[in-house]
Order: C-alpha cells, then sequence, then structure tokens
C-alpha cells in the first residue's frame, strides 16, 4: 500500500484565501490560514473525529447550520466564518454550557495555568454565568488506577480518553457509565485502569480530570522547565519530554510527538520510570571491594583499582555492554578494550552474537524498514517478539495500521502474541524453533533454498497453518517484517537468521522500498552498539575486527576456565539477562576482578564486583542512540548529575587512559564527533544534523560506505528435530528490572513468576490456574504460578525472564531446554515459600483475549 | 563641491542675565540668602524632628506594604494558602517558592484539595511590590505593617511558612487616621 498522494486545494476562511492538502479538517487547515478554532476533543491520533464538545463550531458559506471544524473535510473554494456574531456567540453559548457543571477553582486544580479548559475560557468564552444553581457533585479525587486519580466532577466528557482506550490501546477498559449530567468516565468492570499505555490519557485530558498520582500538585508550569530527550527504558526509545524543578529533579515525562518514532505515545514505563532516578537506593559514589564489603570509595581510589586490575588482566578481559549504553560509550568501550587492553572479547547480546557478514546484510538500507513503514505496509510479519513486552510503541504502531489502513498481520511466534486478536494469520511454532518455522515459511514462499522435508513439524506447528500465512505474504506489496532478537540466540542462530532472511529474499523485500526488516533487540541501543564495534566480530562501522573475540556465552565459559580473568559489566548484569546462568555464576565467582557500571547494586554485582562506578541515568546523560530502525538520536542532559556520579564517557576514557591508551577526547560532543568520523556510513554526520527529531542514517549518501554484503544464497541448513517433553520458552516482561522495582508508582507492576501452559498439557499435569508448580531443568528449579492460555502450543511452556525472584535464567542452560513440572503444596501446609503477593492485574499478568 | 566649513560661524552668542554690580547686583546677592535665613530661623524654636529609632518607632500608614503574613481561617484554623503558586507567577523579583501537596483526611492542611507543603519568600530579593497579595485569589498572602526584617546572615532572611503563618513579635506603630 503506497503512502497516498495529497492533492492542494485552497478555500476562503475569514476573507483570506488560503491553501491547503484537500481532506484535512477544517480546524487543521485554518491553522495554515493562521486562524485559530477552539477545540477539546479533536485529536487526530485517536481516529476518526466525534464532534463531541461543540467547541470549534464554524460557518460555512451554503450550510444553513453552523458545522463542527472538527469533523468537516476542507473541500475546494469553501467559503469560512470563524469570527460571525452567531459563531461568536455560540461559542460563548458552548464555554457556558461546559462551566456550568466544571468546578471554577482553577488555583486548587493540578492543571491550572496548562489547561485548554481555562485558556478557550479565557480566549473564546463570554465571561460571565448565568447558572446559579448548585452544581453536580461525584466524590473525588478517585483512583482510576494507581497512576492515574479521576476528578470526576471537572470532566467535560470530551471522549479522549474513552476513545484511546478504545481505539488506540485497544483494551476497551474505559467507558462511559450512566447518562446525561451524571455520565462519567471509569472502567466497565470497575476495577482499576491497568494497562501498558494508561499514562497518556494524563496528557489527552482537556482539563484537570485525570492527573498523574506522581505528579499531581508538585509544581505549577512556571515553576518548571522543559526539556527534550530520549527515554532509554526500551528499545522503542520514545522522544520524551522531561519536567525539571530547581534543574536538579525530574518530576514528570510525557511523549514529544515524532511520527517517525513514537507517533506521540508513551508507555507507562517511560512515563514514570523517572522516579527511579531519584530513589534513595541509586549508587551515586563509586565502590570498591575491601574484602567481602562493597565500600564507598574516591573517584580516584576507584579509577586507580580498576586500572591496575585491568592492566594485570590485558588481553584476559572480556566485556559485556547493555541496557543503555549509549554509542559513545559503546566506542569508548571498544578503544579501551582493544586499544588499551588489547582484548577483543567484548559483546552486547544475551543469547549469541550475529555472524559479521549477516549484520551487515541486515544493516544494508533496502532490507530495513523505517518505522512510519508499518503505517502504510499491506501485511506485517511479526516473527517470535512480543511487542507489548519489548518494544511496547511498536505495539500500538502495528494495531494502528492494522484499524486505520487495514494492514493484515501475521504473528509467528513461540507464544501466544497480544497481536493474534488483530491478525488474519497467527502460527504457533514450538519455543526455540524459530529457525524450523522460517524455514518452512521460506519453503512455503516458494524460496528455493528452503530444504528438508516436514518442516512444520520439526517447528511444531499445526499442518496449514504455515501454509496459511504464507498466503497472506503472498498476495501482499509492502510488508514489513518485526523479528525478535531471541531467534538468533543459541548455536543455531545464525541458521535461523539465514532463514529469516530466506523469507526476506522470497518476499522480494530488497526491491520494494517501503518494505524491510525491523529488529526487535533485547537491548535499548543493541544496534547503535553494535555498530559502534561492541560485538566480538566487528569493529566500528560493521567492518571485520582484526581479531575475532568470543560471544557472551563463550566468555562465560572461558571466565569461569580461568582463560579469561577480568570482566567489565557496562549496564550489564548477566544473572539478571543472560541465559546460561549457570555458567555465568561460575565465571563471576571464578573471575578475579569484576567491574561494573550501573546505577542500582543488584544481587549478582553486591556478591561478585571488584569496582564499581556509579551509572548516569538517561536524565543526566548526553549522547546518541540508534533506533532498532537506524535513526540515530540524542540523548539530552537534562538535570546536574546527582551525588558524586560522573559522565560515563568520562570514566571510560579516564581508565582507557590509565590503561595506556588515552583516547583524544575533552567533552562528550568530542566523542561522538570521533565516532562518526570512524563508522563509514556515519561520516559527516553532525549533532546539529540529528537534532530534535533524530537522523536515518540509511537516508544519508555516507549510508554507501556500508561495507557491501549480498544476500546470502544457497540452501539452508536442515533444522534439526524438536526435542521430547515440555519445551521452555522465556518472554521478558517490560516491568522487570531495576527500574520499575525503584520507582514507586509503577512498583505493583513488577512480575511475579508464571507459568503459561496450554489447557491440555496443565490438565495433564492435573494443575489449575493460579496453582503453583515447580518447573526443573537440570537440578535447578524454580517455582512460578500456573496461567492458562488457550492458544498455547501444547507442549510448551513460558516463563518470564528478568524477575527479582524466580528468573527463568536459572533454567536456560544448554540445549534442548526441556523442563520437568510438578504441583507443589504450596502454602497450604505453610512448607512452601510465601505465597506471592496478589498482583494487581497489570498487563502481564493479564492474558489478552484469545 | 561644497563650502570650506568654518567653525566660527556656528558660534551663536547666548544673551545672559544683567552684569553683576550695582543695586541690582547687591540685592540678587543677598536677597535670596535673607529670604531663606527667614525658613531656617522660623524653625527654630520648634522641637527636633529626629525619632529615636529604636526605642521609638515611624508610625506607617495602614497600607504600607511590609514584612508578608499567611492567613488562617479564624473558625477552622486551616490555613488559606492552598498553594496554587500564583503569587510565584506574579512575583517579579522571583523570590517566593511555593511547592503544593495533597491534603489527605489525616492531614487536613488547607481548605481545598491541596496546600502548600513548602512556603518560602526570600527577603533579601522581595521589592515589596504587594503584586503576591494582589494575586492571591483566597486572600491567603497579605502584607503586614512590619519593617524590622534586618539580620546577619542571608540564610535567615529566606522566610518559611511558620515564620510567616506566625504574627510578627512587635507590632509597628500605625499612623493614626488624618496623621
Amino acid at each position: 500500500m503506497a503512502r497516498p498522494q495529497i492533492k492542494e486545494i485552497s478555500f476562503e476562511i475569514d476573507g483570506r484565501e488560503v491553501r491547503a492538502p484537500e481532506g484535512t479538517m477544517l480546524v487543521d487547515a485554518a491553522k495554515s490560514g493562521d486562524v485559530e478554532i477552539p477545540y477539546f476533543c479533536y485529536e487526530p491520533k485517536l481516529g476518526q473525529p466525534v464532534g463531541a464538545c461543540r467547541m470549534c463550531l464554524v460557518e460555512i458559506e451554503g450550510m444553513p447550520k453552523l458545522q463542527t471544524s472538527c469533523s468537516t473535510p476542507v473541500k475546494d473554494g469553501m467559503v469560512i466564518n470563524t469570527t460571525s456574531d452567531r459563531v461568536k456567540s455560540a461559542q460563548n453559548a458552548i464555554v457556558e454550557f461546559l462551566l456550568i457543571n466544571h468546578p471554577l477553582d482553577c488555583p486548587v486544580c493540578d492543571k491550572g495555568g496548562e489547561c485548554p479548559l481555562q485558556d478557550i475560557s479565557y480566549g473564546w468564552g463570554g465571561g460571565k454565568s448565568r447558572f446559579i444553581e448548585p452544581k453536580r457533585h461525584f466524590r473525588k479525587p478517585l483512583e482510576l488506577s494507581p497512576l492515574v486519580a479521576i476528578d470526576r466532577e471537572r470532566c467535560i466528557l470530551c471522549y479522549r480518553c474513552v476513545r484511546f482506550s478504545q481505539e488506540v490501546a485497544e483494551d476497551y477498559q474505559l467507558v462511559f457509565l450512566e447518562r446525561g449530567d451524571h455520565t462519567y468516565v471509569g472502567t466497565h468492570d470497575g476495577r482499576p485502569y491497568v494497562g501498558p499505555f494508561s499514562g497518556n490519557i494524563l496528557d489527552l485530558c482537556p482539563v484537570g480530570a485525570l492527573t498523574s498520582t506522581a505528579y499531581r500538585f508538585r509544581a505549577r508550569p512556571w515553576d518548571v522547565e522543559e526539556a527534550g530527550s530520549l527515554c532509554t527504558l526500551c528499545p522503542s526509545q520514545c522522544n520524551v519530554q522531561l519536567t525539571i524543578r530547581d534543574d536538579s529533579k525530574v518530576l514528570r515525562a510525557f511523549a514529544r510527538d515524532n511520527p517517525e518514532v513514537d507517533d506521540g505515545w508513551l508507555c507507562d514505563k517511560g512515563r514514570f520510570g523517572y522516579q527511579a532516578i531519584h530513589s534513595e537506593e541509586r549508587l551515586r559514589a563509586p565502590m570498591v571491594r575491601d574484602g567481602s564489603m562493597l565500600r564507598e570509595a574516591p573517584w580516584d581510589h576507584a579509577l586507580e583499582q580498576a586500572a591496575a586490575a585491568l592492566t594485570r588482566a590485558g588481553a584476559g578481559t572480556a566485556a559485556l555492554a547493555g541496557g543503555a549504553t549509549t554509542n559513545e560509550e559503546a566506542f569508548l568501550l571498544g578503544h579501551l578494550m582493544r586499544e588499551a587492553l588489547g582484548s577483543p572479547h567484548l559483546d552486547a547480546r544475551a543469547g549469541g552474537a550475529l555472524d559479521p557478514q549477516q549484520a551487515r546484510v541486515l544493516a544494508r538500507p533496502d532490507l530495513s524498514a523505517r518505522v512510519s513503514d508499518i503505517d502504510h505496509a499491506d501485511v506485517i510479519l511479526v516473527v517470535d517478539t512480543e511487542l507489548v513486552e519489548e518494544a511496547p510503541i511498536l505495539d500500538l504502531r502495528v494495531r494502528k495500521a492494522a484499524r486505520r489502513n487495514n494492514a493484515k498481520v501475521v504473528t509467528l511466534t513461540g507464544r501466544p502474541s497480544s497481536l493474534d486478536p488483530n491478525a488474519t494469520a497467527a502460527v504457533r511454532f514450538a519455543p526455540g524453533a524459530a529457525e524450523a518455522a522460517l524455514s518452512a515459511l521460506a519453503a512455503e514462499l516458494g524460496s528455493g533454498r528452503a530444504t528438508g522435508s516436514r518442516l512444520h513439524s520439526r517447528a511444531g506447528c499445526e499442518p496449514g497453518a504455515i501454509g496459511a500465512a504464507a498466503e497472506v505474504l503472498r498476495a501482499a506489496g509492502d510488508v514489513v517484517v518485526l523479528w525478535g532478537e531471541r531467534i538468533s540466540d543459541g548455536a543455531r542462530g545464525a541458521s535461523a537468521v539465514d532463514a529469516l532472511l530466506a523469507v526476506a529474499g522470497a518476499l522480494g523485500i530488497v526491491d520494494r522500498p517501503e518494505s524491510g526488516l525491523i529488529e526487535v533487540p533485547a537491548a535499548t541501543n543493541a544496534r547503535g552498539m553494535r555498530e559502534a564495534g561492541v560485538a566480538p566480530g566487528l569493529a566500528p562501522g560493521l567492518t571485520d575486527a582484526p581479531e575475532a573475540g568470543m560471544p557472551a556465552a563463550e566468555i562465560a565459559g572461558a571466565l569461569g576456565a580461568g582463560e579469561l580473568s577480568a570482566l567489565i559489566l557496562l549496564h550489564e548484569d548477566p544473572l539478571a539477562t543472560h541465559p546460561e546462568r549457570r555458567r555465568w555464576q561460575t565465571a563471576l565467582d571464578t573471575a578475579a576482578t569484576v567491574i561494573a557500571f550501573t546505577d542500582f547494586v543488584t544481587t549478582a554485582l553486591r556478591d561478585y564486583a571488584t569496582v564499581i562506578f556509579p551509572a548516569e541515568s538517561y536524565a543526566e546523560k548526553e549522547g546518541t542512540l540508534t533506533h532498532p530502525d537506524g535513526r540515530l538520536q540524542r540523548v539530552r542532559q537534562a538535570i546536574g548529575h546527582q551525588g558524586q556520579v560522573r559522565p560515563e564517557w568520562s570514566v571510560l576514557a579516564e581508565l582507557a587512559g590509565r590503561c595506556g591508551a588515552r583516547p583524544d577526547v575533552r567533552s562528550a560532543p568530542q566523542v561522538t564527533q570521533k565516532l562518526f568520523a570512524t563508522v563509514g556510513f556515519l561520516d559527516g554526520l553532525t549533532l546539529d544534523e540529528i537534532g530534535g527529531k533524530g537522523v536515518r542514517w540509511q537516508d544519508r549518501d555516507a549510508a554507501s560506505n556500508l561495507p557491501r554484503a549480498e544476500l546470502p544464497e544457497g540452501t539452508l541448513e536442515v533444522p534439526p528435530e524438536l526435542p521430547e517433553g515440555m519445551r521452555l520458552g522465556t518472554v521478558p516482561s517490560l516491568w522487570a528490572g531495576t527500574t520499575v522495582e525503584h520507582a514507586p508508582s509503577l512498583r505493583f507492576l513488577a512480575p511475579v513468576q508464571r507459568a503459561e501452559l496450554a489447557p491440555a498439557d496443565a490438565h495433564r499435569l492435573g494443575v489449575g490456574s493460579g496453582d503453583e508448580v515447580e518447573v526443573a531443568a537440570g537440578g535447578q528449579r524454580l517455582r512460578a504460578t500456573v496461567a492458562l492460555r488457550q492458544a498455547m502450543q501444547p507442549g510448551s511452556v513460558f516463563l518470564v525472564s528478568g524477575t527479582a525472584d524466580n528468573n527463568a535464567t536459572a533454567l536456560t542452560n544448554g540445549v534442548p531446554r526441556t523442563v520437568e513440572i510438578t504441583k507443589t503444596a504450596g502454602a497450604v501446609n505453610g512448607a512452601g515459600p510465601p505465597a506471592a503477593a496478589p498482583a494487581a492485574p497489570g498487563p502481564g499478568a493479564q492474558p489478552p483475549p484469545v | 563641491m561644497p563650502e570650506p566649513h568654518t567653525p566660527i560661524d556656528d558660534v551663536i552668542t547666548v544673551q545672559r542675565g544683567p552684569e553683576p554690580g550695582g543695586l541690582g547686583g547687591a540685592y540678587r546677592a543677598f536677597g535670596a540668602t535673607l529670604r531663606g535665613l527667614r525658613t531656617t530661623l522660623g524653625r527654630v524654636a520648634e522641637k527636633p524632628p529626629t525619632y529615636q529609632y529604636p526605642e521609638e518607632k515611624t508610625p506607617v500608614y495602614p497600607r504600607f506594604r511590609g514584612r508578608h503574613k499567611l492567613q488562617r481561617f479564624e473558625d477552622t484554623g486551616l490555613e488559606k494558602c492552598v498553594g496554587c503558586s500564583l503569587c510565584v507567577a506574579a512575583c517579579p523579583a522571583e523570590c517566593i517558592r511555593v511547592v503544593a501537596a495533597e491534603n489527605t483526611p489525616d492531614n487536613q492542611v488547607s481548605a481545598g484539595e491541596r496546600y502548600a507543603a513548602v512556603y518560602e519568600i526570600n527577603m533579601t530579593r522581595c521589592i515589596f511590590c504587594g503584586y503576591c497579595e494582589v494575586a492571591c485569589p483566597f486572600d491567603a498572602i497579605t502584607m503586614g505593617n512590619d519593617y524590622e526584617m534586618a539580620d546577619y546572615h542571608r540564610s535567615d532572611l529566606i522566610f518559611t511558612k511558620e515564620m510567616l503563618l506566625a504574627d510578627a513579635i512587635e507590632k509597628t506603630p500605625l499612623r493614626r487616621e488624618g496623621e
């Protein structure tokens, strides 16, 4: 589906001839003639206008009655009047009407000073009211959810929040209850409104009816300053605006509309995660191990200890980077490792490194899609990723494409996807069998590369399911493929990516400019780190490294075996996020030196770290990040560094200097400049060019400097047969991790371990929904609560990875990944573990409609 | 070719008063002096107008804008201030800092939903313009009559909410009607 061509037409507004794109609504078209029409309910991001508030009435020549300009598309030759007496009296009347039941205590209201109703009453209201009767009263404020407080007296019933819930987030929780002036917003069942995107209704509310419990009454707009930056809590890299008070405290975050990235939405983790920055438990000074204790130490001492240990280890050092490592930090880590210590062992992917040649193929501009291509795709293929947990804003994008532009969605996942209800074809394969499923799909699409028989049974798919998906894909024009990093995990990762490329080849993605692949990685800046050279076989710029290093899993083995002796952890805790936990446990135990950069000291770091440097939060950081679609964006410093925290680029540069290779950098922009000069395809890029909205490097001329890489040819490897037994799959949770644990508003969402089972399996095991079970593999065991999923493939069980307790990574050791599930007595006899706290119906805990 | 400029042409001679000397000169020299002396000598009998400050204080007019006060409701004792920050917005010297918080049933501080958890006026910066009083929608902040605020440390001149809610220790005398 090509993007529609838009024609310009001309019309007359308030006596002036104005040009505007055809079909835009009058309120928007009027802006091109510098005419402002007041409105409350209109919001194009919410879909079709509803004309609920009647504030935008205008007079159109030839129409007997006043028209709502938010729902009237502009036509050629229209004559519009927004200043006539009729329009003025209508506007005055609407304001007077809205204020009949709206409390007039703006000084108390949290919205005061940034309230559209206040502004419009001043600008277009009559200034007096004839209403002397008592106003309607509700009990207030109520908790609509633990994050949102609702004051129903202030609501003007504009429908925005309800439309968001129904048409954007598609959680269908918010509705209008009662009728007439008794109408109020609530959830249909009276339970709290909890969903991954619930905070967006705070931005949408044009009055003080919906307020954030975290920001409520904290400040007025004139008390604060706004700072544009980037959320670095997940790979979506949404543009945010931080509200800063006294140059030192982040009070709130809201979306900064960038249609190419986030479409103006923000998930609750991005909206409330800022609280972790000011957590009491955050590390604000370096720590150095003193015997069995970690003690706070002056910077100089910590740097000296770290540099001495690293110099001792030399080429026996390995490094893992993760989380929100910026391109600059990744570049300097590469410098520290390769130049100062002479070690090639650095990695940023938990599951397994990408083959260098594949990394270059995947970076090809003609194979990669931009996020906005999702809007206009004919078919969106989601391969083994749960978008709502891994990159939530992309989930909204896919829903929007399906709802507004009739895009077809095909899900090809191990775990039932939350996009299944929107999908034309939904294919389930056995956990870890993505390679076989992709090979089968490639074969169905007529790729000559696929070999092997009974591919669908090797994938554990229903017969015919892949054929049905291929049917949808064959008929498609533009296809956007969103694939999860996890398909490249493990020893067969390279073959799985090869199968993905075979699918891409069969779909003819290379020849279609608006088709492409987008990787959904585990780490926020996975793409940027790879392109800046944090990968075992890749130097900055995706060129071959002079010496190939070990990927993460091998680093663990080598540390355990004593071949390596030191480990640098840049925003990474391998025990929380990496598979092969047993190996990592041994590795950390054996390693002579562990140097970590972190904002919160996790159990693993407390037990094993030699030196810990405090990491900057994203509000303190200056640097660039690369979006999974190749867009470079800037993280800007919004507040001063808390405590003794130092810029991490300077700490890395200082460490490299003390280890004998001081990089020639004195400021953050200088590091950026050096990075851009080193990476061929970023040549000539400047921070000014990146600006506030980012630049995709594929769109610049320098993209031709990407080392050439051809789509692989030749037959695919035959995927292995499925192992017998209950196959284990893991799914990350958006709400797992230190940010959520340390953000008071979000803590209630922190996930507890649950085992998702197909009803047939549960019946066979004799367990029911909510039962406590013990899941065991290779001598490791953990406890989980059973959650039944109708759409789950029998023979599979899914656990959450990254939880604080009972982390699923304990079971992901080696292959095959099969588990034993036994029912436990639970807390009945008191011998079991304490029953998990009854979690609020969080998005993680709540199975989507199946 | 323009004419060459000769500066002397620009000089304008100004007509001054009559030449000194003579009877007129003598009058001008002494007449004004004597008129001044008459005013001076006329006051010789009066007492000196010096106020013996600080034992004796200058009374101020009722609308004199001195040290601020935060008001409470007389009946309930609740603070009138709801922490709306309008005084902060109005203040041209940016000397007021308000951090609001939410009232709870256990901790009802003001009449509305919110109250000022922090209310500080930096008196070293305040220019006593009274805009805060004008801006206040609840008459919670008023300008008092007290003007004795000198102190030894700048930090002591940041008046907190407790200080502003309390009455001034010594009352400044007000001028009587018509004085």
